[in-house]
């Protein structure tokens, strides 16, 4: 039996993207025919959930039972990756839970592949966190999103300013998730669907729909320039897929 | 099945008589099939639209919006061809807009057949342009248009290896004749009973060139 895979996508900071980086993980993986179930921690209403109903739960991440039902069932359930959007501002007590619970010593010992996605936004604030977050990484893949949701460039024109943040964690990978197309967003937004059914013009059940070809235009490209990063990380290696090659039609 | 034809007569220089072939060609449409569409994107040069009003409507490609207008349009195969007179100032956006949207493969998809007349100067802006639109477009969808009143002289090389559709210049006094908005191609080969005029074998020379063109479009669906 492979190894269990969980992935946390998180921020302290909120609107910074997480589940739109969440959902283009479930297209990764989908697309990819790797297994997987999520969790959305927007407890009581899920944003996640909206978008990937099927694979989705919603849970509180802060108590005992919701945790249970995450990691108690790691070894038994027949998907072979977790994503678990943390809500805004759970990251670290997520993190801080998962240490207590023996979770973290688990993945320093192998015995669980553990990813952390830590989606930026373009503000200081959002970059102390990782510093904060950095605490909890040993035995971890530690992925620094740089999630452009306007123009911003991260800092990159005060090197001082940028080195102190991105280059203070030595193991850390950084990715670009590039800027959609705001009524590209918004029409995916509305349609409640996958970014993948929307790119293959398909309603929430898979009944055909009419976007815009303008529309789906971008949201495609986006979600190629999306995809290349995650190829680029060798994803699939990690989550022990491999099938880069083998994708479903219609990403394309 | 029916294959709809989008031309999309192009330059990133003012003036090399876009409009001009907009013009010419929207009027050939309409008498060989009865309808056509046209498009004006033009905000800073003579308008199709004040030529043209039946046919033409106007569009833009500054946001989002207008390109859906414009593009969600020109992407369904109903049988009825289209004309794009795009303006030199939405030359680089249209060209980004359809390379990022995946234009020319959803067109295959779906039955239309884009086809982009390219109007050469013989200026850098124009030399650069051109190789851009070698990288994104087959060639086989890819015409020069090569405007004797604009280029005057021998077409530069780097834009005489695809297909050339040549339009020849006149004189000055019958290019001021056809400039006026009232100035119908069709209406003058209807109404002019002496064919051999120069006006007359000039509009019957680019219609034909045209019909090639159609034909040349037939010939590779097949």
């Amino acid at each position: 039996m492979s190894k269990p895979v969980v992935v946390v996508v998180g921020a302290d900071k909120g609107g910074v993207g997480k589940t739109t980086v969440s959902r283009t993980l479930l297209d990764y993986f989908s697309a990819n025919n790797v297994p997987t179930r999520a969790f959305d921690t927007e407890s009581p209403r899920g944003t996640l959930k909206r978008f990937h109903p099927e694979i989705t739960e919603i849970v509180d991440m802060t108590t005992t039972s919701d945790q249970m039902k995450i990691f108690d069932t790691l070894n038994s359930s027949s998907p072979s990756v977790t994503v678990i959007d943390v809500r805004a501002g759970l990251l670290s007590p997520a993190l801080a839970s998962l240490r207590d619970i023996g979770f973290l010593d688990a993945a320093k010992s192998g015995q669980i592949t553990f990813a952390v996605f830590h989606i930026l936004g373009p503000s200081i604030a959002s970059l102390d966190e990782i510093a904060e977050t950095a605490n909890f990484m040993q035995g971890a893949k530690y992925f620094l999103v740089k999630n452009f949701i306007n123009d911003t460039q991260f800092f990159q024109w005060d090197q001082a300013t940028y080195n102190s943040y991105f280059h203070r964690i030595k193991d850390a990978t950084e990715l670009t998730i590039p800027k959609l197309n705001e009524m590209a967003y918004e029409q995916v937004e509305v349609a409640s669907v996958p970014f993948l059914k929307f790119v293959a013009n398909k309603g929430v059940d898979d009944e055909s729909a009419n976007y815009s070809f303008v529309l789906r235009g971008y949201v495609r490209h986006w979600l190629a320039n999306v995809w290349s990063e995650f190829d680029r990380i060798k994803l699939t290696d990690l989550v022990g897929s491999g099938k880069v090659g083998a994708r479903s039609s219609g990403e394309k | 099945m029916p294959h709809t034809p989008v031309y999309i007569i192009c330059s990133p220089r003012p003036l090399v008589g876009k409009t001009l072939i907009a013009r010419l060609l929207s009027e050939f449409l309409l008498l060989k099939n009865g309808a056509v569409v046209s498009f004006d994107i033009n905000l800073k040069e003579p308008s199709l639209l004040e030529y043209l009003p039946k046919i033409t409507e106007t569009a833009d490609v500054i946001d989002t919006f207008g390109k859906m207008q414009l593009m969600d349009r020109v992407i369904v195969d109903d049988g009825i061809a289209k004309v794009i007179d795009l303006g030199f100032h939405a030359f680089d956006e249209f060209f980004k807009m359809t390379e990022e949207i995946g234009f020319m493969k959803e067109a295959a998809r779906r039955s239309v057949a884009p086809v982009i007349l390219f109007v050469a100067d013989t200026d850098r802006v124009s030399a650069r342009a051109y190789p851009m639109l070698q990288q994104q477009i087959p060639a086989s969808a890819l015409v020069t248009i090569d405007n004797e009143f604009t280029v005057r002289g021998e077409l530069p090389a780097a834009f005489a290896r695809g297909r050339v559709l040549r339009i020849a210049a006149l004189p000055v006094f019958l290019k001021t004749y056809i400039d006026r908005l009232t100035f119908s191609f069709t209406d003058y080969l209807r109404n002019e009973k002496d064919s051999s005029t120069e006006l007359h074998q000039w509009i019957r020379k680019n219609y034909f060139s045209f019909r090639e063109l159609e034909l040349n479009l037939i010939l590779q669906r097949s």
